[in-house]
């Protein structure tokens, strides 16, 4: 296992690298870029920019390099830029090079400002260093329009914590019903029971998701407002202003108390956990069914077993294997969210970040998210097969 | 009635006929036929397939009066009636009109071709080659399934809205010569979801290979000399499928909803050519006006994904090679 360990770490890394390579492409290829509505063809001469502020720009944002040094630079860094530069020699072609015609030309002007490299940096006043590192050693660079001059990592690092906390809660309550659930669809196949929670979970799955948000607004923050009852906040993280009859003035929940983050995410949570508790149980349901008829289930009903144990320690342990292969890939989602309920909700999370940063061309911040969840799909799909072997012995992998 | 007058060929012959098995796919119907709510479904299905094949054809064969044209013309999907715009249900536009007075039931009718095509097509293609490389990935396991499982890890990293839009920037104009232009562009997006979806299906198969790979009857079958490929199509797909259905079926309204994304990107297939994706997202920046409007196109993609679950279940149960009756 050990040895199969350390060949997959391997693997996984390639395949991250790769990722971001295709991806780097794919964004590079996109019409439009960061550069498209500058102005070159605006009609007010006054707006217009002169080719040498684009060519300023074009070097602040390492534009003007070519493509593979702009990778390279956004991967391992732009301090060895002009060393290993000079070193390879000056290219010559002179267009993108308009300032001083060296290597020089494909440095930020910070990172040209400080000689083209950090060492003698003074690190401690908690400033960006003035040449990139590289998100190989985890310098996200900076974002270029959402939030101009801030660090990626500030920028994500607010997000993050919104995100992280409604996609738990919402894992941990779809994981804590759907199993059970499918489990008992299973067992009592046919059952009243069974075809209320088969229809339930049918209905789930076929409702879009953000009008089932929609609704969920409309009831519980819009009627129940009207009917006098206490009502749900409808977006947001925490309370700005109390309402009078809202469920945080009838409870006395404080501002920004655990209690009125809980308030907030109640609806969200709601929305999601009807999504994937559907889909979780239904597969569930559907293994545990197959589990159910095969011989080591009858040997163990056999030996003696209370139906418990056979249900709980036998089959439904061997049943978890799809569930285990659909779960995992909710590990990513825990980093970057879910884009329609953020939306719909208001809720400043990774999604609808993402989305924005795409749609406005900041490309540290687009790049930075891929990357990071990137790393989670490898991780989540090893975390899977890990589990495989735990779940089903007869699984191996050497 | 002495013995010697009994014809004793035409009694072997009996008894051959009689013991032969019957058809695999009888006994699978058979089953299928017990499963009410399944059964229920699939004639809902095969009802929307017909309405949706059927329906325009003998609508554009019947007139109404048309207040822009002031005469009577056929039913059409882009013919306007602006006089008539955003008409309530009448007797001859069952479901109104829409914001150019086209009627909206036609446009329902006709939309719902491309969209189940799409949508059926997708969803089999996907899952038949997702499962199909997801049992050979599982079976042979070792660097097979490695390479196999790092291309799937790729392909999921892969972002969907950059990848869509660089495509769609690629593909917009193709045409395949004697298509009509929306089928040629339903068949570069049936190509590309596909292309994009099949890793579920390829991941949960996968997984139950790996257990299925190690039981006695797979030794069995190696044992009697069955070579790699048939135990991977006899024996690994058959016993993958169940969760294999239930993906699928969860993925039908998926596509649909993906569809309508694709065209809001540009990319899609666009208005004046319906789909249901699109009038869904049509009807809903007009839905604070006439909230009906979301509604049929809505009402129409939650039964047929409802009906396909209730059918995917009760196809679950038929093709149970361990359920015996």
């Amino acid at each position: 296992m050990t040895n199969y360990l350390i060949r997959r770490a391997f693997q996984m890394l390639l395949v991250v690298i790769f990722s971001t390579f295709v991806i780097y492409v794919l964004l590079n290829a996109v019409p439009g870029g960061p550069l498209s509505g500058i102005g070159r063809d605006t009609g007010d001469l006054k707006a217009r920019l002169n080719s040498e502020d684009i060519a300023r720009i074009e070097r602040t944002l390492g534009l003007n390099r070519p493509f593979y040094l702009r990778y390279f630079a956004w991967l391992v860094g732009e301090d060895w830029i002009d060393e290993v530069g000079e070193a390879i020699g000056n290219p010559g072609d002179a267009s993108s090079m308009p300032f001083t015609n060296t290597w020089d030309d494909y440095l930020s002007p910070t990172c040209s400002a400080a000689g083209g490299t950090n060492t003698g940096f003074d690190f401690s006043t908690n400033k960006p260093s003035p040449c990139g590192k590289g998100i190989l050693r985890w310098d996200f660079g900076e974002s270029w329009s959402l939030a101009r001059g801030k660090t990626v990592s500030s920028i994500i690092g607010d997000r993050f914590n919104n995100t992280i906390r409604l996609m738990v809660t919402v894992i941990v309550i779809s994981l804590a019903i759907a199993i059970p659930i499918g489990i008992i669809s299973a067992v009592r196949q046919y059952s009243i029971l069974d075809y209320f929670v088969s229809s339930f979970s049918f209905f789930g799955i076929a409702m879009p998701v953000f009008w089932f948000g929609l609704l969920l607004i409309l009831l519980f923050a819009l009627r129940f407002r009207d009917w006098g009852l206490p009502f749900f906040p409808a977006g947001d993280v925490v309370t700005r202003r109390i309402l009078p009859g809202s469920i945080q003035d009838v409870l006395g929940i404080e501002k920004e108390s655990a209690a009125d983050y809980v308030v907030h995410m109640f609806l969200p949570v709601m929305m999601l956990s009807l999504a994937s508790l559907a889909s979780w149980s239904r597969f569930m349901r559907s293994s545990m069914l197959e589990v159910l008829r095969q011989d080591y289930v009858r040997t163990a009903r056999a030996k003696g077993l209370t139906e418990r144990v056979v249900i709980l320690r036998h089959a439904a342990r061997n049943a978890l294997i799809p569930v285990i292969t659909v779960v995992v890939f909710a590990i990513p989602n825990v980093f970057s969210g879910a884009v329609l309920t953020e939306t719909v909700f208001n809720y400043p999370g990774m999604g609808s970040l993402f989305v924005n940063a795409l749609s406005r061309n900041d490309w540290p911040i687009v790049m930075a998210f891929l990357f990071i969840s990137a790393i989670l799909v490898v991780v989540a799909t090893l975390i899977g097969d890990i589990l495989y072997t735990i779940v089903d012995p007869r699984i191996r992998f050497d | 009635m002495s013995v010697a007058k009994l014809d004793v060929n035409a009694l072997q012959n009996e008894a051959l006929i009689l013991s032969k098995p019957e058809h695999i796919l009888i006994t699978y119907w058979n089953r299928l036929r017990r499963h009410r709510l399944a059964m229920l479904s699939l004639y809902t299905l095969v009802f929307i397939i017909a309405l949706v094949a059927i329906g325009p054809m003998v609508m554009s064969r019947m007139t109404y009066y048309n207040f822009q044209q002031g005469q009577e013309v056929p039913y059409a999907r882009d013919t306007q009636d602006l006089p008539n715009k955003s008409a309530s249900p009448s007797w001859e536009h069952p479901m109104g009109t829409d914001d150019l007075g086209r009627d909206t039931l036609f446009r329902l009718l006709i939309a719902g071709r491309l969209s189940l095509t799409i949508a059926f097509t997708v969803v089999f293609l996907g899952e038949t080659i997702g499962i199909f490389i997801g049992a050979v990935s599982g079976y042979y396991a070792g660097w097979v399934d490695s390479v196999i499982q790092r291309i799937v890890e790729f392909i999921i990293i892969l972002p969907t809205l950059p990848l869509l839009l660089t495509l769609s920037s690629l593909f917009r104009d193709i045409r395949i010569t004697g298509v009509p232009p929306e089928w040629s562009q339903a068949i570069v997006i049936i190509i590309i979801l596909t292309a994009l979806g099949w890793t579920g299906a390829c991941r949960l198969a996968r997984a139950q290979v790996l257990s299925l790979r190690n039981q006695e009857f797979t030794e069995a079958s190696r044992a009697l000399g069955m070579s790699d490929l048939q135990i991977i199509i006899r024996h690994m797909m058959p016993n993958s499928l169940p969760p294999i259905i239930v993906n699928a079926t969860l993925g039908l309204s998926g596509v649909i909803i993906l569809e309508s994304a694709l065209s809001f990107l540009g990319f899609g297939i666009n208005p004046p050519v319906a789909t249901w994706g699109n009038l869904l997202q049509e009807a809903q920046s007009k839905m604070h006006q006439d909230a009906t409007i979301a509604l049929y196109p809505g009402m129409l993609i939650f039964f047929t994904s409802l009906a396909f679950n209730y059918l995917g279940d009760g196809l679950r149960d038929a093709l149970d090679p361990r359920l015996k009756l």
